[in-house]
């Protein structure tokens, strides 16, 4: 059931974009013509990338590891229909980067905490997997931010514990969380603040991956899980009797390209890159691609602290 | 359902199958071969060693795979030792295995009767060769059901390489059930997937144990064992054909000798003129101020004591009066604090400058030379037959070959009257027969000397006369030089050419055996003479 229901979305969605290699033989004609116009991996890439790949030879001709942590659908998880892909806008972002710098990519899948030291460790060359990017993640690695952030609160359906954001209304909820998430300081900032109050504290519990957290609310672990709005609202579409988005919140900060620390041109090739493919309109028609709310556009900033 | 069953043939979940049996069989590989290092060390000799390798189970024991996977993957590589992913899990997992496997093995080791490993050292075989041929096949055999525990625990452990990215099955249903959001479904499939693993473990295992099994079930039992109700039969049937009774009849038809019973009055002159022969014989043995103490408590104190070839002499005294530690003493399976003993003109188990040889040489030394050794609890080598126990160290010692080896140990078998039961295992045999197997495999090698421990001390009273009457025969029709601790006082004095009694560490007695028993001068000899009353010769009647 739950199946069909991701099934019928993509394929709603696939009819109306056309795209996708292996739907190339079902819309022919017409859809394949837009097909071209919005799909990099159809196109040629923008035109400065040939500057930029004289600029930058280092990397063209290579296969570069991207860890990522393939929880996320819309952003990074495998593919339904064919499980030995990984599919997502987070995807098809970094191989438009890729192909604007002469390099593929291979995908390294890792926990969302272990992300980082996978980079750090040399096991993978580049993150590009839905991460925020903080002054604290910027202590282990460079990132080139492209995306800003909206978190949705998930609850059961119904929101018997009238949850509406990280706030006092979370006292003495159970929330769940990713280990390592940002979310997790936000839930434990509030407990000082539940108490100030008089209020019962808020509980957190750390999972490895969103399945996880969406699995406890379903089990009636957690009361709510505040995370990525597209996770929230994924998650609503294939439970939507049972969960529901109780409220969009804003989170100050922007999601992020990591790469190592001590390859300064590497981050700079990639922001090159990266500007490049937004100006091809390829950023933008991803996020429509991948149903992402176009306010997530950003023009990409280098955040690095020493 | 027919999600599960979707799951379940699924060809992206099946593949991840590869990689989970890639982590464990290089968890399982490794961690045998650092296990059997790690047991190597722990049971060595030198502590500096055995010290590295407890430390290294500590650590190793001590903290969770799931950190130990997470160190392999991400610090080696901060040291320039950048592993696949499938590398830093097989690593991981073979370190983590390796002090439980090493465990196994020690335990397996040390589970191996101690009495064997003597008895093995007593004929000469060097450290490799009794691990090799005597407690190897047999520990493995006891290590066969907790081998296939660790696998089965490896297989589930390899599940914590999906936190470094190997694709293996727990690492695909979590993913799969992220994207897919049916997340019963896929645990269950997968699940099952782990279940049938394991169970193929399971089979493998007792598969094995089978293939290894010394008692070889019939035909009929051979796949009702793999079944998961059979029970194993408690009590053992005899392999040998044909009813129990009549092969303990035969055996016993066997024994008694040709020989017809001594006269006594013509032995008595025989007696006199054999000892005057013996004295002029070279010695064999010849033990010179031995002293051994435990914590200062002397069990050898000062002992002086010549064999010549063709004796046979008996020790007597009373139970930890030092009989048993001065035979170990004289084929140096243990050692003294002062003192030397020779045999052969050589001093066992030290160099021409005095040093101690190394096990290795000593057991050389000891082939060499020949002191064959027979225990109070026999000693047989328990995974191999009767004639095996004989013929095995003939050739892995003294390099017969098999025809040879066969030939002797027949030959043998037949003189203690045991030829009919030359394929049977140890624990089918009785006890006596058990003894007469091992002084079938003393004598083979044609030792100069043959060192009795108490030989009947441990038989049901019924089963001593056989093992006596193979020693009676050794000695008046082989002429073998023998020492014999015993309590069999009447045994003593018809085979003894010369008694020695010892008391407390000390000789305070010796001399030809009629005498010392009938006449000794020896209060302490004397009181122990009475006590044992039952089985004393008396005076022969004038």
């Amino acid at each position: 059931m739950m199946l069909e229901n991701i099934f019928e979305d993509a394929r709603n969605f696939l009819d109306r974009a056309g795209f996708a290699r292996r739907s190339r033989h079902v819309a022919m004609g017409a859809a394949c013509l837009i097909a071209l116009g919005i799909s990099g991996q159809a196109q040629a890439a923008p035109a400065g990338c040939a500057a930029l790949q004289a600029k930058y030879p280092a990397w063209k001709g290579k296969t570069l590891v991207n860890a990522i942590n393939p929880h996320t659908p819309g952003y990074e998880a495998i593919d339904p229909k064919d499980p030995s892909k990984y599919v997502g806008f987070d995807i098809d972002l970094g191989e438009q980067i890729g192909e604007c710098l002469g390099f593929k990519l291979t995908y390294k899948a890792v926990t969302f905490a272990a992300l980082l030291t996978t980079l750090s460790s040399g096991q993978a060359d580049i993150v590009i997997s839905d991460i925020y990017a903080t002054e604290e993640r910027a202590k282990a690695a460079d990132f080139i931010t492209y995306s800003k952030v909206f978190d949705g609160v998930l609850v059961a359906k119904g929101n018997p514990k009238k949850i509406d954001g990280i706030n006092l209304s979370m006292c003495g909820a159970a929330a769940a969380e990713n280990t390592g998430f940002v979310e997790v300081p936000l839930v434990q900032a509030l407990i000082p603040q539940c108490k100030a109050a008089g209020k019962p504290e808020p509980t957190l519990q750390l999972y490895e991956n969103n399945a996880n957290c969406i699995q406890a609310i379903l089990a009636g672990r957690a009361d709510t899980y505040v995370n990525d709005v597209n996770t929230v609202d994924q998650a609503v579409k294939a439970n939507p009797d049972k969960l529901e988005k109780a409220l969009a919140v804003t989170i100050p900060y922007s999601v992020g390209i990591a790469v190592p620390k001590d390859k300064p041109e590497f981050r700079d090739a990639v922001l090159a890159a990266l500007i490049e493919v937004q100006k091809a309109g390829i950023h933008m028609d991803l996020l429509k691609k991948w149903e992402l709310d176009v306010n997530n556009f950003k023009e990409p900033d280098i955040l690095s602290v020493k | 359902m027919s999600l599960f069953v979707h799951y379940l043939s699924l060809p992206y979940l099946i593949e991840g199958i590869w990689f989970t049996l890639a982590v464990t069989g290089l968890g399982l590989a490794g961690g045998l071969i650092l296990g059997l290092v790690l047991a190597a060390m722990q049971l060595s000799r030198f502590w500096v060693l055995a010290a590295f390798a407890r430390g290294y189970t500590v650590i190793f024991r001590g903290t969770p795979l799931i950190l130990q996977m997470v160190f392999a993957y991400d610090a080696l590589p901060q040291i320039g030792l950048k592993l696949s992913a499938i590398g830093a899990a097989g690593l991981a997992l073979a370190a983590n295995e390796a002090p439980f496997i090493a465990e196994m093995l020690r335990a397996g080791v040390l589970g191996i009767d101690r009495g064997q490993v003597l008895a093995g050292q007593a004929l000469g075989m060097t450290p490799g060769l009794l691990m090799r041929r005597i407690i190897a096949p047999q520990a493995i055999r006891t290590m066969i059901p907790a081998f296939g525990n660790e696998t089965v625990s490896a297989l589930k452990n390899s599940s914590l390489a999906s936190v470094i990215s190997v694709q293996e099955l727990t690492l695909r249903s979590t993913q799969l059930a992220s994207s897919t959001f049916d997340f019963f479904s896929i645990f269950f499939a997968s699940g099952l997937i782990y279940l049938a693993l394991t169970t193929g473990v399971s089979v493998i295992q007792l598969f094995v144990e089978r293939v290894l099994d010394l008692d070889r079930p019939a035909t009929q039992y051979r796949f009702a064992r793999l079944l998961p109700w059979y029970r194993a039969p408690l009590a053992l049937e005899p392999i040998t054909a044909g009813p129990v009774a009549s092969t303990e009849a035969r055996s016993d038809a066997v024994v008694p000798f040709a020989a017809p019973v001594k006269d006594v009055k013509a032995s008595r002159a025989d007696r006199t003129k054999r000892s005057a022969t013996l004295t002029r014989n070279d010695a064999v043995v010849e033990v010179n101020g031995l002293y051994k103490a435990y914590d200062s408590q002397p069990v050898l104190a000062g002992v002086d004591m010549t064999v010549r070839v063709g004796e046979v002499v008996a020790l007597l005294g009373p139970s930890g009066s030092g009989k048993s530690t001065l035979l170990r003493c004289i084929n140096h399976l243990e050692g003294w604090d002062a003192g030397t003993v020779k045999v052969g003109g050589r001093r066992m188990g030290f160099r021409e400058d005095g040093k101690p040889l190394s096990p290795r040489d000593l057991a050389n030394e000891r082939a060499m030379v020949g002191v064959g050794m027979v225990f109070q609890q026999f000693n047989l080598f328990g995974h191999l037959t009767a004639l095996e126990n004989v013929a095995g160290p003939l050739r892995w010692v003294h390099g017969l070959s098999r025809i040879d080896a066969d030939r002797r140990a027949r030959e043998l078998l037949e003189r203690v009257g045991l030829s009919h039961r030359a394929d049977a295992l140890p624990r089918h045999l009785s006890g006596g027969q058990q003894q007469r197997v091992a002084i079938a495999r003393a004598i083979a090698p044609n030792p100069s000397v043959l060192l009795l421990d108490e030989p009947t001390s441990a038989l049901d009273p019924e089963l001593v006369n056989e093992v006596l009457e193979v020693i009676r025969r050794l000695a008046i029709e082989d002429g073998l030089t023998m020492i014999i601790s015993t309590h069999q006082l009447r045994f003593a004095d018809e085979v003894a050419d010369r008694v020695v009694f010892l008391s407390g560490g000390s000789i305070v007695e010796e001399g030809p055996a009629h005498e010392v028993l009938t006449n000794p001068r020896n209060p302490i000899t004397a009181r122990f003479l009475s006590i044992m009353d039952a089985d004393r010769p008396t005076a022969a009647p004038a």
